[in-house]
């Protein structure tokens, strides 16, 4: 037994570029406890909501992050909606969930390219990015920006997507998808990728669920929840929704995890583009949110579930906004995941989370 | 299968049976957040089971003397939240099994979320005159009947009622007043002496000004 | 075998065409409605402010009495709200962005001939 040293462990680029650090208590190359610090980039976005009227923090809310912007502004819109009672036409509920889904492949593409480059295989962290270029190539033909979209106003969207465009985006998929094909056969099948991934930070299904685990990371453990399932918005209007679920619970499992998803969210993109109803795109809402009134929702984001609590106060501005994001969820899980591995396979494990810490703190 | 989402309220005491009794009928923790209101902290727990989303919003805690135990007992994952109310809110919480102290979130400011704005604190302001304004209109309009039924009355009786009346409403104001300076006496009490001194020598200087305004008015 | 799954693409890739422009001596294609900078058709402006209250960014500043309509495209987050609630439509997004600079400025219009200030009744 050797002795126990406390090696610190970010926050500067610890794996990716997000302000996480750890104290990692180690014996020997043994990792033995961890202690997770955030909080060095808290931007109190969340008290905004007081200054800003309920239709100006749409844009403070999707630059909480930049990867899953449109889902916080999507959560953010569906929480005040709900508050309200307002009800969004089919149709920009479809475009909605196009552009979220749109959103999960692009954050699921920058996250395969962060993994390959943390198990150093640069060529394909280059492919996995220029696929993902596409995605934002669409987004800045269909809202106009390529990562901050402002596309959704309260009680709609803001700019319809037409038929050419949807034919154009469904094109553009097309060639995402047999690209994506290699590059997912990379992933999951060479030896070298495998080699690195295969049983390391494994979590068991009974641990998952103990420690409220959410998205891919709780689904490579086999805890079946995909917020999907409920079917808001557009996403009752699937034929059906089978979440994605490993039951490895290891690194792998959650490489793959989110792997297929992106196959997924290609597939449920074409079949709402075929039954896209024509009953307009909604427009801003003039109500206000009812003193007292309090809603709250959740919603899949690329990262997994976020939650969202409103409180209104009977003027144009929220008592409070609240978005608990899928990265402050999974903390617990991270630290009992880095338990007991070894030193070299740290940088593994936290990647493996996606830990979008700015998104945590806000 | 669509989300059913409800809102409960519970006590400080119930909460650790609450999570205790969640834990067992296997439901998932979601989160827990703080509303900064007048009366004090709502704490608000959800739990998610299936497609039911429970939130229990413990109301109006005082956070000077209140504190709240954690369920970290029962769900680990807790405890990012619990020491975010710590830091953001100033809630207390006993024994957290991943208890920071209060360095969990580096701020520059104490409890940055119960930190009311000048822009708010005029909104609230202007609320609380309107509501004033209507208050004094809904007086006014009892005074009118008043003035109607002492009208009504011998001239002697009158003016007692009227005297005594002034009286009471001066009583009054006088009671507010004061009510109002043993505020912010107590709010003095707990900052930091540096910045007690700045706030009493701004409010010193608002009087003045507002004493020579006055003045000058008249 | 599990080795080199990724070597048709590496190899395609290092004899297609680039994937990269040289900035700035190309540019990119820009789609229509790319969300630029906003721009005031200033004779149509009635200087109601609208745009002004609208802004989360506070980015603009209307001047009734002097006529002016700024813009500080350093605070402007090109969310297109102003656009989309302006009443005479005088607002309008263009699709080239601003182009950088070292040092923060502000855009003033000013209306040519500064109406009485009861224009916002126009």
């Amino acid at each position: 037994m050797g002795k126990a040293t406390v090696i610190p462990f970010g926050p500067q680029h610890p794996v990716l570029p997000e302000p996480l650090h750890l104290d990692l208590v180690v014996e020997d190359e043994r990792v033995i406890e961890a202690i997770p610090q955030i909080g060095f980039i808290h931007r109190g976005l969340e008290k905004l909501v007081e200054t800003r009227d309920i239709h100006q923090f749409i844009y403070v809310a999707e630059r909480i992050c930049g990867i899953c912007s449109f889902g916080h502004s999507l959560g953010y819109a569906e929480t005040v909606e709900s508050l309200m009672g307002v009800e969004v036409p089919k149709r920009a509920q479809f475009i909605r969930v196009i552009l979220h889904e749109l959103s999960r492949i692009h954050s699921h593409l920058l996250w395969m390219g962060l993994a390959a480059d943390a198990f150093g295989f640069e060529s394909l962290f280059m492919h996995c990015w220029r696929l993902r270029e596409r995605v934002l190539d669409i987004f800045e033909a269909t809202t106009g920006g390529r990562v901050i979209l402002s596309a959704v106003c309260i009680g709609g969207v803001n700019r319809d997507i037409d038929d050419i465009m949807m034919k154009a985006i469904i094109d553009k998929l097309d060639s995402i998808e047999s690209d994506y094909k290699e590059i997912v056969d990379t992933f999951l099948e060479d030896s070298s990728v495998k080699s690195r991934l295969v049983g390391v930070g494994y979590l068991s299904r009974r641990q998952a669920e103990e420690l409220c685990m959410v998205g891919p990371f709780g689904r490579a453990s086999g805890a079946a929840y995909d917020c999907r399932m409920l079917g808001s918005g557009a996403y009752g209007d699937l034929e059906g929704f089978e979440p994605i679920v490993a039951t490895e619970g290891d690194c792998y499992a959650r490489c793959k995890v989110r792997a297929l998803e992106v196959n997924q969210s290609i597939a449920i993109i074409k079949e709402l583009a075929g039954k896209m109803p024509h009953d307009g795109i909604g427009e801003k809402s003039k109500l206000t949110p009812p003193a007292g009134s309090q809603a709250s929702c959740v919603l899949e984001q690329p990262r997994g579930e976020c939650y969202y609590y409103a409180r209104g106060n009977g003027s144009k501005n929220l008592d409070r906004m609240r978005m608990r994001t899928p990265t402050s969820q999974n903390l617990a899980g991270m630290v009992k995941a880095l338990e007991g591995c070894d030193l070299a396979d740290v940088p593994m494990v936290i990647l493996t989370i996606d830990p979008c810490i700015s998104c945590s703190e806000r | 299968m669509a989300l059913h989402s409800s809102f409960d309220t519970i006590q400080t005491d119930d909460l650790l049976a609450l999570a205790e009794r969640k834990r067992s009928d296997g439901y998932r923790f979601v989160q827990m957040l703080c509303v900064n209101t007048e009366q004090g902290i709502d704490a608000l727990y959800s739990f998610m089971k299936g497609d039911r989303l429970e939130n229990y919003t413990i109301c109006g805690i005082d956070a000077d003397v209140e504190t709240v135990p954690s369920i970290t007992g029962f769900y680990l994952a807790a405890f990012p939240f619990e020491n975010e109310a710590h830091d953001l809110f100033g809630l207390r919480i006993a024994d957290i099994a991943i208890d920071f102290a209060g360095n969990f979130y580096k701020v520059a400011v104490d409890k940055p979320m119960t930190v009311i704005s000048p822009a708010q604190k005029a909104a609230r302001e202007k609320a609380a005159k309107i509501a004033a304004a209507k208050a004094a209109k809904a007086a006014r309009g009892a005074d009118a009947d008043l003035e109607a039924k002492l009208a009504g009355m011998d001239p002697e009786k009158a003016a007692k009622v009227r005297a005594a009346m002034e009286a009471k409403a001066a009583r009054e104001k006088a009671a507010a007043e004061s009510a109002k300076h043993d505020e912010l006496e107590r709010k003095l009490a707990g900052m930091d002496p540096e910045k007690a001194a700045k706030v009493r020598a701004a409010m010193e200087a608002k009087a003045a000004r507002d004493a020579a305004a006055k003045k000058g008015g008249e | 075998m599990g080795n080199f799954k990724l070597g048709k693409m590496t190899l395609r890739s290092l004899f297609g065409k680039p994937e990269t422009i040289l900035y700035p001596e190309q540019t990119r294609f820009q789609p229509k409605g790319l969300k630029g900078q906003v721009v005031n058709d200033i004779d149509a402006c009635i200087l109601c402010s609208i745009c002004a209250k609208r802004c989360p960014t506070d980015a603009i500043t209307v001047d009734k009495k002097d006529g002016s309509w700024s813009i500080d495209r350093f605070k402007c987050v090109q969310c297109g709200t102003c656009v989309r609630d302006c009443p005479k439509t005088s607002l309008r997004m263009d699709s080239n962005y601003p182009a950088p600079a070292a040092e923060k400025s502000v855009d003033t219009l000013k209306k040519p001939s500064a109406r009485p200030s009861d224009a916002s009744d126009a």
